[in-house]
């Protein structure tokens, strides 16, 4: 092929090489975003032909739906009980990983497996764990103390259960993360505050935390997202119960659009629960950004 | 120095008990997974069954559509991984290389699109698939997954790690980009690719909230899809639900373990940078 | 040129699924009994009418959802069985095929062979949409051996008997402080309250579309089952580890357990050396129980409507019935295959083919959101401890927004 300039060039491999990608991610990114805001405005069942358009209707049925209401509630507690609890854990992990300890290769693969799992896999797992019969209560008993309770059956212990099998799941991969940041950080900075005489907590609060500030940022950014959106393993341990002790609010738009069909309102939910995940990183780029002040 | 050492033996007895948290829920489900006995919940649980067995491997293979489900899984990933690869190192490179009109803002578009919780997708993704009858079918499983923006900032990341002057002379020659791309640039991206390689996969691999959505019959389903069916039906046959679960885990693990510095790479390149 | 190839494969790949050219008869999947009797009611079929090309493909897990999906992504199987307490829901949304002209065309159907309840379970405005496969019904299994070990010679006939009984038989057998034996196994499900609420005069929906479950008597229904539990003398299948009430009767870690007919190929299976009878309910104010029947039925965007028709009513009718029913895993709904299976001889069967004359269909008018929220009320009062008559009261006004016009 002949070009009559090199810019010319680049301009067609450019756009040959985006060509598809964008194509495709136009049809179920960029579209669906849109078509996401249209259908949440109808009456949309896929059994029923007619689709009535409903204006902001779906909008108001949401916030006078007791159980969306409690979804945000339950999706609230659960991210604000996981990704503090989970960023200092995998912080914690990291920094004495980071101790020339002999053996560290192996803990770091040891940490990081229920990451790589199948959240199908460890929920499953879980399951027999937290069951009433199960290894949690035997251990429990084991060191004297007496519980009898099935941890999923029981609205106060439900979302707890889980969200600590998600803390359990995701700390060893924010885990590397940090272990990177903290390889970045020159040791002389440690050097010297030993010199100062700073012992290791005074180093991991004055020099650590505020080195690995940017991994932090994403570390939080990730997790939050994520706890937004926690689906697989409410849907395999708890169906969303007892009670609705455990709907989520991404459960909340499954059940109703896969299950109750009522895509329209699925819809609607899944925008507000968009515009709450925008709004906090939003809150988080503005209040906590990356860099220190 | 005594300190110092004291304080070394409980960071390691801190990071033992840690590694019993994270590895022993796996233990013991590869204890059960090999017990004779249905009843797993007879107390004291113990760690080694007391009649060991195989029977629960055989049964998952006998019993349960298990080759088919890993056939679907494999067929899955092994697509959308080698999609992922090839079209997020063109489209990195084109980002990272190429200089051209609406670059900027279609990488901006990209870029946005992260932002996007994959949950506001789902009904809309669902209608469109529908829309052209590709419901519970492996295009409807695998299409909406065949590129990830996450890897082409990946690859673009990466390229623009490579000095500037390599593809110079490769023009002069008269090379065409998709050449440069291909016999430069990709030879030497071998650790960026396989960092892209291996995190699709294992995305693909645990996949559960696509394929629930979009198959409903048992011969579409994908492995994590297949063995929730299990547990969601009257299944109390927890050996066998273990070993299927052990089964699903390990192509995951193997691969981790395989190529670990080059997932701890791209855990640390994207957390770093992005 | 790998593009070219995976596009290629990916066109291929979705052209699979599409050569649909023959009947389609779904079914949902349960136990491997199950599935050998329907096997061989399908082999008689095909001797009977070789003429009818036929693809089976039964349905694993979540069925409701699954045919939804199917029903609304154009892919229904052309034959398929519907849940009963769905079906007025579906055949509101106009998506099954009216029967009528059909029936009228078969008089080896036989119509009116079928008990009048069952008959009627899938009419709307006045047409037939399905015809029972069978049917089921809540009925009171006990355990022999434990009840001699109690003392006790007759299942208990009322609740109040129900109750004593339960006390007797709720023990800690290997005295560790832990009772291990209960005298009753019950669900925190609305269906297993529906017997004792229509026992009491109460209903879950009346025929004019009143909601009764947040009236008295559905109320003092509930107080009564929850008080069996309340009061240590029943257990619930999760409290045992276990997976549904079967499991826990089968260990025998509970004397009597409310179930369909379901459960008895379960115990042959799982406990064959469980030693138990099988009796009508015990009555409250007035006699009552649960029926349960599911239906054949045809979509509206099937191809093969004819053929359909051709399967269903061999399945549904006098031929196909008796060979699934011979073996008691479910009831005939036609009284002439009740009659020669010799069910109305049969000290267990008996028991299911009386309870036709008072029983109640779970058959009901609300849309599927009813039964997720009537759950969530359950587990309130069974985990949260909540007040029964206010969250029941409040269940009632929910409720009322999931009427089908």
């Amino acid at each position: 092929m002949k070009f009559r300039s090199r810019k010319k060039e680049q301009l067609f491999w450019g756009y040959v090489f985006l060509a598809f990608p964008l194509f495709l991610l136009s049809i179920f990114v960029f579209f669906p975003i849109g078509f996401a805001f249209v259908v949440s405005f109808y009456d949309w069942n896929l059994l029923i032909p007619d689709k009535p358009f409903v204006g902001l209707g779906n909008y108001f049925e949401l916030f006078k739906d007791p159980v969306f209401i409690k979804a945000i509630k339950n999706t609230i507690i659960y991210t604000l009980g996981v990704v503090p609890v989970q960023t200092l854990l995998s912080l914690f992990l990291a920094f004495i990983m980071n101790q020339k300890i002999r053996g560290r290769a192996f803990f770091r693969t040891a940490f990081y497996i229920p990451a790589i799992t199948s959240s199908v896999v460890t929920s499953i797992i879980f399951v027999w764990i937290y069951s009433k019969p199960g290894l949690l209560n035997f251990g429990l008993n084991s060191v004297g103390i007496d519980s009898n309770i099935d941890w999923l059956t029981n609205p106060t212990t439900v979302l707890p259960s889980i969200m600590m099998l998600n803390i359990w799941t995701t700390s060893g991969y924010f885990m590397v993360s940090f272990l990177a940041g903290l390889q970045n950080i020159p040791s002389s900075l440690y050097e010297a505050a030993k010199i100062d005489g700073a012992n290791q907590w005074q180093q991991f609060w004055k020099i650590t935390v505020p080195m690995v500030r940017p991994v932090t940022y994403f570390v939080v950014i990730i997790s939050l997202i994520g706890c937004f959106q926690v689906f697989d393993q409410i849907f395999i341990m708890s169906s969303g119960g007892p009670d609705n002790a455990s709907t989520t609010m991404s459960y909340f738009v499954y059940q109703n659009s896969f299950k109750y069909f009522r895509f329209g309102f699925g819809a609607a939910s899944a925008v507000i629960l968009a515009l709450l995940i925008f709004a906090t990183t939003l809150i988080q780029k503005k209040y906590f950004p990356p860099e220190a002040y | 120095m005594k300190e110092l050492k004291l304080q070394k033996i409980g960071f390691i007895i801190i990071l033992a008990v840690a590694t019993l948290i994270y590895i022993g829920p796996f233990l013991f489900s590869i204890s059960i997974s090999f017990n004779a006995d249905k009843n797993v919940f007879e107390w004291p649980i113990k760690l080694f069954p007391e009649t060991f067995t195989l029977d629960n491997y055989k049964n998952v293979w006998n019993e349960l559509p298990f080759g088919k489900w890993l056939f679907n899984s494999v067929l899955v990933t092994t697509i959308q991984t080698v999609t992922n690869v090839f079209f997020s190192a063109l489209a990195g490179f084109a980002f990272a290389r190429l200089e051209f009109k609406g670059r900027k803002l279609i990488f901006g578009l990209l870029l946005s699109s992260l932002m996007i919780p994959g949950i506001i997708l789902l009904v809309p993704k669902f209608i469109i698939l529908n829309e052209f009858r590709l419901i519970n079918s492996y295009a409807g499983l695998i299409i909406p997954g065949l590129v990830g923006v996450t890897n082409i900032f990946l690859m673009k990341q990466f390229f623009e790690t490579i000095p500037k002057d390599l593809e110079q002379a490769a023009l002069i020659d008269g090379c065409s980009y998709f050449r440069i791309f291909w016999q430069v640039f990709l030879p030497i991206s071998k650790p960026a690719l396989a960092a892209v390689a291996i995190y699709t996969f294992q995305g693909s691999w645990n996949e559960f909230l696509w394929p629930v959505i979009v198959t409903y019959t048992e011969n579409m389903y994908t492995l994590p899809l297949g063995m929730a069916s299990l547990r969601t039906e009257l299944m109390t046959d927890w050996p066998l639900l273990m070993a299927g679960t052990i089964l699903i885990s390990l192509p995951t693990l193997a691969i981790f373990i395989i190529f670990q510095r080059y997932f701890v790479q791209g855990v640390a390149s994207s957390g770093l940078k992005g | 040129m790998k593009l070219k190839y995976l596009l290629l494969s990916l066109i291929v790949f979705s052209g699979c699924t599409q050569k649909e050219e023959i009947l389609r008869y779904s079914t949902w999947q349960s136990s491997p009994t199950e599935e050998r009797i329907l096997r061989r009611t399908l082999t008689s079929f095909d001797k009977a009418h070789p003429e009818v090309a036929y693809a089976f493909q039964p349905i694993p897990g979540n069925y409701p959802e699954k045919i939804q999906l199917m029903l609304g992504t154009g892919k229904a199987p052309d034959l398929f069985w519907l849940k009963g307490d769905t079906a007025p829901a579906y055949m509101s949304f106009d998506v099954l095929e009216p029967l009528d002209s059909y029936v009228d065309g078969d008089e080896e159907f036989a119509i009116n062979d079928i008990f009048p309840v069952f008959k009627d379970a899938f009419k709307h405005k006045e047409k037939y949409y399905g015809f029972a496969k069978d049917f089921n019904a809540y009925v009171l299994f006990y355990n022999k051996k434990l009840f001699k070990e109690a003392g006790l010679t007759e299942p208990p006939k009322d609740w109040k008997e129900l109750y004593a009984y339960c006390k007797l038989l709720t023990k800690d057998t290997d005295s560790n402080g832990k009772l291990d034996q209960f005298g009753f196994v019950i669900e925190p499900s609305i269906d297993m309250v529906l017997p004792f609420a229509f026992q009491n005069g109460g209903e879950l929906i009346s025929e004019n579309g009143k909601i009764g479950v947040g009236e008295p008597e559905f109320i003092e229904a509930l107080k009564f089952f929850m008080s069996l539990y309340r009061d240590g003398i029943a257990t619930i299948p999760a409290d045992q580890g276990a997976g549904w009430i079967g499991d826990v009767f089968a260990r025998e870690q509970c004397a009597m357990a409310i179930s369909g007919a379901w459960l008895i190929p379960y115990l042959q299976d799982n406990a064959p050396n469980v030693d138990y009878g099988v009796v009508e309910l015990p009555i409250g104010k007035q006699k009552a129980t649960l029926a349960f029947t599911n239906a054949f039925v045809i979509p509206k965007q099937s191809k093969h409507k004819d053929e359909a028709w051709t399967m269903m009513s061999y399945l549904a009718g006098k031929k196909g019935m008796e060979i699934w029913t011979k073996s008691g895993l479910a009831l005939p709904t036609r009284k002439s295959v009740a009659e020669k299976n010799g069910f109305y001889q049969d000290t267990i069967f008996s028991v299911f083919m009386n309870s036709i004359e008072y029983a109640k269909l779970y058959k009901v008018n609300l849309k599927e959101r009813w039964y997720d929220e009537s759950q969530a009320a359950m587990q309130g009062i069974f985990y949260k401890k909540k007040d029964i008559k206010t969250s029941m009261e409040e269940l009632a006004k929910t409720l009322e927004k999931y009427k089908i016009e």
